[in-house]
Order: structure tokens, then sequence, then C-alpha cells
């Protein structure tokens, strides 16, 4: 958790819904968020994610349900407080600058409404031009900049609003690979240096992971999960939650016996008579149409002659830096990606493949949990 | 003021159901205003055309005979000349516009700016200017003849189908270049490159190019055959001297001869817009499933074909060529016209060269008018209108861009199309016909035979066109960009006037002078509906023309045409001198378009 400012805010939503015409977009959405919170939404394209953000910056109004924000309702019964009275501050992700303004016009924007001197307002707007790293870049225009520099701009322009809420809509998803991870880095930083409330929204599991104190898991405009990193990547609650946040495999499995409390073990399909164990973090309907999923950090590669482990057979290999990625066939029909080794097994190579139970998890296939 | 009380309002959001009511009641009041405008004078003019007993016109219910009598003898032939002539036109007008609009730019042909600038100078110029342009210059002992060039045997040539179609060509050339360029512009070098990558040699790649843009293409035949069709300066100079009747102006003619035939001149009205809906609605429906406007991020800027020196020099004479006739011929007509002593007279003394006429013109003649009063007349009516038109098209225009698919957007958008396709004089005469009916004086507005009527009626032609010109640049605006400035703490207004205002600056501004400009020299309208004693400068200059002074004429529609220059230069001037650098960075390309 960061550290709070006073001029951090809680957020509050409960029982927020939106339609479009007939499309329910949002449905009974309730989150609490703590002052000083980095909350990230994660969801896949349509999962109403853009929607509860522009709900709460005040730019879609909701067809029902309660928002509140630092204690005032701007959502609720009759009551719309429009974006500009919301006191936050957002960066889009198109950027949205203004093309007919310079970057420091751009940044000082919010500030204009204020009631500090303009003297004060350009050291502020320097201060922060010098934060994200484009002061010199003050005098361009918007359509003079690189797409990294631009969404810097934008980042800048939300900071100068001094504001105790700060949402971000997939503010890296139009920038390449390295800009992405920079930025990434400083919007974390900033933003907590800043010690705001933050609403960020991405499709991107590893961008939610990286900088959530919170996340909220929509899908289908409901919220399935709201848990910590932590908690969501090891204890998914849906079989969505666990595909969404990265799986390497899931196969159909029938439960044969219980470990402990929360552990299962189970027969894997493609190799008859072979067990392994997994957790199993809600009972199970029935031990017969349940499904196995295997994290890529639950499994490790090894040589053929070793007595641990199912038969398996190196269909690709790909380098990332610091290893090998591998794809590996472990039966008729079921494979296993991004299984990382420190070295490498070469393309049609036999191997072993070892099943960690902490990063296995059995669950309902159908199942789905809305919070 | 407005603003101002607007964003420090107490803090009262308003409810849904209050904003959802002032919306609704915002569209209520501009239908209405479009139902006064344009909607119920025109639809009830058409009405008498199968039905003149409605208005208490004839005795008919129901009757076919008066479109009978609109296809046959005089009426029939202005029809039917009016349907070759346009098509000839829009055929001819996309041809040089699309060798133009190629070779301003995709090459780097001399002169690129300056042909941009006389296009726009070009779009400006009303056709009866350009006609007596050509008169004064190609008419014995004229213009051409004070320079020593023999112009005898075009004359008659002139004065008939081959001035006509040249004149009009010249006109609707502008339509058809800035789209041809807007869909050029969008082209960018990867389609070509693809071709020749695989195969194609260049001209297997322009045959495959070609059909990108064949939307534009099509959208500009549209428009240049619409505009032709409803032109009635050449049809009330050109056409009616050289005897060549045209759709307009046999309309004109039907309610202007004694006894007024209102039901055969509605026949013809519907002529003329039936004739124009069908390409506009077709170039609609094609710009919807094929956008030529294929921008994108990934598009790279359009690449200029570097021409050798002398393909360059013989480009640029070819452009010039075009510009001399289409621009450069009527404005050296007008203005030597307006320089030679007793022009069209064969003198014994041979040609002098004076000025009398300019000093005529603020001189009382002999019917005691000046150009002085209608040309003040004419200048606070294209302050009024052009206003009120730029305002009523913002906001149409972002009704048209708003909530695409919806209900609201799909009523607006046919409600322009339609419009667009009445031509002007259709208006007039719908005004003369609507306002006057006793009905209407009597129990709403009695403005028949007053300058707010034909303000009206000049808003209400101006307007459709108006917020087609708008809809391109109101829809490239993202709205993020207004949204942006709302949540970092701008009031609606507020958010307008800082974020939208500046991008649309230029537009606007071109617009309010396209306007401007178009109601200083309209024809058709004025002529119609100028209340007794109120002449606009159009008018008067007509009259001069027409009746006893020609020279003054002349001098005084060069004067107009100097004044409307005058005019655009103050105003751009100003726009330099009163914007942000910012503000004149954007905002190009729906000018350009």
């Amino acid at each position: 958790m960061s550290v709070t400012t006073p001029r951090a805010v809680g957020v509050s939503m409960s029982a927020l819904g939106k339609t479009f015409g007939e499309k329910r977009v949002l449905e009974d959405v309730s989150i609490a968020v703590e002052p000083g919170t980095f909350l990230v939404l994660l969801g896949p394209s349509g999962s109403g994610k853009t929607t509860l953000l522009r709900c709460v910056a005040g730019i879609e109004r909701p067809s029902s349900g309660t928002i509140i924000i630092g204690g005032t309702v701007v959502v609720g019964g009759k009551t719309f407080v429009p974006p500009e009275r919301r006191r936050l501050a957002m960066v889009f992700q198109d950027y949205a600058l203004w093309p007919h303004l310079s970057v420091r016009k751009n940044v000082a924007y919010p500030l204009t409404t204020s009631s500090l001197e303009k003297s004060e307002r350009a050291g502020r707007c320097e201060d922060l031009l010098e934060r994200v790293g484009i002061s010199h870049l003050a005098d361009r225009y918007p359509n003079e900049l690189s797409g990294g520099e631009q969404q810097r701009v934008a980042l800048a322009r939300a900071l100068a609003a001094e504001v105790g809420l700060i949402l971000f809509d997939e503010p890296l998803s139009n920038l390449d690979a390295d800009r992405r991870e920079q930025l990434r880095i400083e919007i974390a930083t900033l933003t907590r240096e800043a010690g705001v409330t933050a609403i960020y929204i991405t499709h991107d599991q590893s961008e939610a992971f990286a900088l959530a104190d919170q996340i909220g898991v929509l899908n289908q405009g409901r919220l399935v999960q709201f848990d910590t990193p932590e908690n969501i990547y090891r204890h998914p609650h849906s079989a969505f939650v666990a595909r969404f946040t990265g799986v390497a495999g899931e196969f159909p499995v029938r439960v044969t016996g219980e470990r402990g409390e929360h552990g299962v073990v189970v027969e894997l399909p493609f190799s008859t008579g072979h067990s392994i164990e997994a957790s199993c973090i809600e009972r199970l309907k029935s031990r017969a149409d349940v499904s196995l999923f295997v994290r890529a950090s639950g499994v490790s590669l090894a040589e053929p002659a070793y007595d641990e482990g199912v038969r398996g057979l190196i269909r690709d290999v790909a380098f990332n830096g610091r290893g090998y990625d591998h794809v590996v066939d472990v039966g008729e029909g079921f494979s296993l990606t991004k299984i990382f080794a420190p070295t490498r097994f070469e393309r049609g190579r036999n191997v072993k493949v070892c099943f960690n139970p902490s990063a296995c998890f059995v669950m309902d296939s159908m199942r789905e949990v809305v919070k | 003021m407005a603003i101002a009380a607007l964003e420090t309002a107490p803090p009262v959001p308003p409810s849904p159901a209050t904003n959802k009511r002032r919306g609704s009641l915002g569209g209520v009041v501009l239908w209405l205003v479009l139902i006064l405008l344009i909607i119920a004078p025109v639809t009830s003019f058409l009405i008498l055309g199968v039905s003149p007993r409605v208005f208490q016109q004839g005795s008919q219910w129901f009757t076919l005979s008066y479109v009978r009598q609109a296809f046959s003898s005089y009426f029939g032939r202005g029809i039917f000349n009016s349907l070759w002539v346009s098509t000839t036109v829009a055929i001819l007008s996309v041809c040089l516009a699309t060798a133009l609009a190629w070779l301003i730019h995709r090459t780097n042909v001399g002169g690129r700016r300056f042909w941009t600038v006389a296009m726009w100078l070009l779009l400006m110029m009303p056709t009866w200017m350009m006609t007596l342009g050509w008169t004064d210059l190609l008419q014995p002992f004229g213009a051409a003849q004070a320079l020593g060039v023999n112009t005898h045997w075009f004359y008659g040539e002139f004065f008939g189908p081959l001035g006509i179609v040249v004149v009009l060509t010249s006109a609707a050339l502008p339509f058809a270049y800035f789209i041809v360029s807007a869909g050029l512009q969008g082209l960018g070098p990867e389609y070509e490159d693809a071709a020749r990558i695989h195969g194609a040699g260049p001209l297997r790649s322009l045959r495959t190019i070609v059909p990108i843009i064949a939307p534009a293409l099509l959208s500009a035949l549209a428009i240049a055959f619409a505009e032709t069709m409803s032109d009635f300066g050449v049809a009330f100079t050109l056409g009616y001297h050289s005897n060549f009747p045209m759709a307009t102006y046999v309309l004109f003619s039907a309610i202007s001869n004694f006894p007024a035939n209102f039901s055969v001149a509605a026949v013809i009205a519907a002529v003329l817009i039936i004739a124009t809906i069908p390409p506009i609605i077709l170039q609609s429906h094609v710009m919807r499933k094929r956008s030529y406007a294929v921008f994108s991020g990934r598009t790279r800027a359009p690449r200029r074909r570097e021409l050798a020196r002398g393909p360059r020099a013989w480009a640029t004479v070819a452009v010039a060529g075009v510009f001399f006739v289409a621009l450069g011929v009527p404005i050296l007509g007008a203005v030597i016209g307006s320089l030679v002593k007793n022009l069209g007279i064969d003198s014994p003394n041979g040609v002098h060269f004076t000025l009398t006429y300019y000093m005529q013109i603020f001189r009382p003649s002999i019917q005691g008018d000046s150009l002085g009063a209608p040309l003040l007349l004419s200048n606070q009516l294209g302050l009024v209108v052009a206003t009120g038109t730029g305002i009523l098209a913002v906001i149409l225009a972002r009704r048209l861009v708003a909530n695409p698919g919806s209900w609201s957007q799909r009523v607006t958008d046919v409600f322009l199309l339609g419009s667009v396709a009445v031509p002007g004089v259709v208006l007039g005469v719908g005004y003369i016909f609507f306002y006057n009916l006793s009905f209407i004086s009597h129990n709403a507005v009695s403005i028949y035979k007053t300058l707010p009527l034909l303000m009206l009626a000049l808003v209400a032609n101006a307007v459709p066109g108006q917020t087609r010109f708008m809809a391109g640049p109101v829809s490239q605006i993202q709205p993020s960009l207004g949204e942006a400035a709302r949540v970092h703490g701008a009031g609606r207004m507020r958010a307008w006037r800082t974020t939208n205002l500046p991008l649309m600056s230029r537009v606007l501004l071109w617009g309010w002078l396209l306007t401007f400009t178009k109601t200083i020299a309209e024809l058709a309208i004025s002529q119609i509906l100028y209340p007794p004693s109120q002449e606009p400068a159009s008018v008067s200059i007509q009259s001069y023309l027409a009746n006893f002074a020609p020279n003054t004429g002349t001098a005084m529609t060069v004067l107009t045409l100097i004044e409307m220059l005058a005019v655009i230069g103050l105003a751009l001037g100003i726009y330099r001198l009163v914007t942000p650098n910012g503000w004149r960075r954007v905002g190009w390309s729906g000018v350009q378009s």
C-alpha cells in the first residue's frame, strides 16, 4: 500500500449498472477503494471496464447505482455531479492532448481555474514537466511528439490538477513494449509519490499485477473477483479469472482423492494412471466434470530419464532473454505453453514435465463467481 | 457574459430527466425553426403542382394537367436542356478536377499554394459574374477587341450551349476539386507500392488505385450535377440572352409572367429536386458504405511525384490554362470592360479607357439609385445571414455527427440531403407562396415583402450546404478532447470554447466567408424576394446591365468583387492577428476538404 496524503480520496461504487439501449454493459458492480490505493480494473474487451471508469469520471451517466468520491455522493438517485466538479484527473487512452495548445499549456490547463498566482502556476507546470522528463519539449505541440512523449504530457496534466483521484484509461495500450515498460514504472512511481488514489484499467494482466495494490476483474459487465494481485494469481475464484490471468494449460480431469483441507488428487487425461496433486479453492459440484488449470510457474521440464513427471514432446522453443519458453505436447490434443527453462530443449525432443501442486487448481470449468 | 454565468452557476447538478427534457426541448425548437425555414415553404409550394385547391390556387384537388404543361413546349425545353447540360458539366468538371487535384497534390507542379487559393476564389465567384466577364470580353467592340484580339468568330458560339457549359463547368470545378482532393490526400503511397511490388505496371497500378477513390469521384459527380441543375445565374443571364431556356429560368418566368402560374412552377421545382436527390442519395450511400477518407494512423503522407523540368513546365502551363479560362477570363473581361469607354459600341474615335463608370456608381442614376445603398444592404444581409447560418450549421453538424445511427441523426441526415437538392429559386418561390398565404400572414407571421423574409430565405438556402461543410471537421474532433477538458475542471461552455472552438475556428471562418460572399452575390432568391425599393447589389447590378447602363453595371460588378475580396482579406488578417498561434496550426484539413 502506498503513502496516503490528505489529498487521496476514497471511492465507493455500489450496485452500479449501465445500459446502452438494450445492451447491459455494467451490472450490479460494487467496489470500495481506500484512499491512496492503486486499483486496477482488469478485463477483456467489452467487459465494461472503460464504461465503469467513464462513470466514475462523470463522462457517462450510470443507469443505476451510487458513486461516492471523497465522501460526496456524485451519482445516486437524482444526483449527478458533472465531471468538472468531481475533483479528479484522467489519462486517456488516446492521450486527448489539445492539438492547438503547446505542451506547457496542455499541462497548465487544469491550473487555469485554480486560485494560484500566475508565477506559482508556471512554477508548478515547470516542475511537473521536469518530473516526467519533458521540460525540453515544453514549447512543442502534441503533433511534434512521439507516442511516449505525448503520454508523458498526459500524465503531467493529470498530476498538475493536484486532485485526490486519478483515472487511467488503458494509457499504455498505444505504445511499443519498451516504452510501455518504462512508462509503467513512471506511472507507478509518480502516482504513489503524489499520494493519490488511482483507478487504472487494462486488459493486460502483467501490467495489472505490476501496478496494482488491488485488482478488480470484470467480465461481461460484472465484477468477478476483487482482491490483491497475489490472491488473484494464487487463488482465482473462477475459471474465467484463472484463464484471464494466464494459464499454461487447461485440461478436463477426474478427482480421485483428497489431500488436506484444500488439496485434491486428479487423474490426468493424457497419461493413463498418472495422478497429480492440485489446489481446490471451492467445493466442487461433482468429481467428474472439472478442469485442471496450470500456471506456467507451476511446471518445470526435466530430462526424459527423470523419475517423476509425465512424458512430453517439445513442439516449440523461444528465447526470451533470461532463458527459454517452451511449448510442450503432453498427449493427443493436450499441450502446455510458456514453460520456462533456463536451458534450451530443442524442438522434437522428449522431456519429462513436472507439476507443482501449489500452481495447479481444480475448478468447475464453467463456474463463474460474481462478487 | 453567458459563459461566465454558466461557469459560476451554483453546484446544483441537473438530474438525468432534466437533461433529457432539455435535450428534447432543444430538438423540438430546432425542428420548428427548420420547418418554418425550409420544410413548410418548399412542401406547400410543391403540393400545388398536383393539388392546387389545397391552397385555393385552382379548382382541382388532384390533377396532372400541370405536369403535362411543364413537360411541353418552352417549359419542357428548359427541363431537357438543364438535364443534358448538367450531365455534361458534371462529367467535364470531375475529369478536370481529378487532373488538377492530382497535379496539385501529387506532383511538384509550380504554384501549388496559389492554385489552391485560386480555387477558393472560383468557389466564391457567382456564375452571373463569370458570364458578365465572358460577355464583356467577347462581344463586338468589347474588352478583347480593345486589347487588339479578334473574338468575333467565337462570340456567336459562346451565346449558346457552348458558353453555358464553359461557365457552368468553371463554376462546378471547385466543388469537384475539393472532394477529389480529399480522396487523393487520404490515399497513401502504400497502395501503389503494393501494386507495383506485386507486378503491376504503371497503368495497372492506376487501374488498381482508381477504384479506391471511386466514391470520391462519384461524390464529386453528384455534387457537380446538383450544383449545375440548381444554378440560376447563368440561366438568368446567358441562357435567357441566347434563347437557351434552362429549368431554373423557366420556373422563374412561370411566376414572374402575368398571370403567375404557381402550379407549373411547382412541377418544375419538383423535377429539379427529383433530378438532384437520387445522385445525392447515391453519393451519400456510397460514402457511408465505403469511405474514401482512408486516413488511419498507419497511412503515410502522400508522396509527390517529382516531375522533370520539361514536364513540370508543361504541367504548370496546363494548370494555369485551366485557371485562366475559369477565373482569369471572366475577371479580366469584367475589369477591362469596366474601363473601356462605350463598351460594345463601334466608335469612330477608337478605343478609349476611362474611370467614368466607377465614378458614376455612387452618383444617383436615372432611376435615382446608386450602388452605395444596395451594396451596403448586401453587406448587412451577408453579415446577418452568414452569422445566422454559421450558428445553425454548427448545431446541425453536431447533431449530424453525434450518436451515429440514431433516429435523430438519420432524420437530420435525410433532411439535409433533401435540402441540399432544393435550388435557391425553388426556395424563393416557395417563400413567396407560403408567407403570402393569408393563413400564415394573419395568424402566424406577416413578413411578406420584407427584408426579414429575404434574410430567412437566404439562411435557409445556405444552411444545408454549410452544415455538410462543417460536418467533416466537427466529426474529426475526438470526443475525448472535450471530455478531457471537463474532467480537468472546465464547465460545458468552457470546454467547448477552449477545445472545440480553436480546432474549428478556421473552418468556421471560411464557412462564414463563403456564406458572406455568396450572399452578397446571390441572385435567385434576391431577385424573387427583395422588398420594394430595397434592392440588394446583385439585383441592382442586373437592372443596370439589362436596362440602360451596362458599363456602369460592369463597374459595379468589379467593385462588388473587389469589396468581397477585401472582406476576405480583412477577415483573414484579423484572424491572424487575434488568434493564438496554436489555433492557426490546426484545422486546415477541414478547410481543404
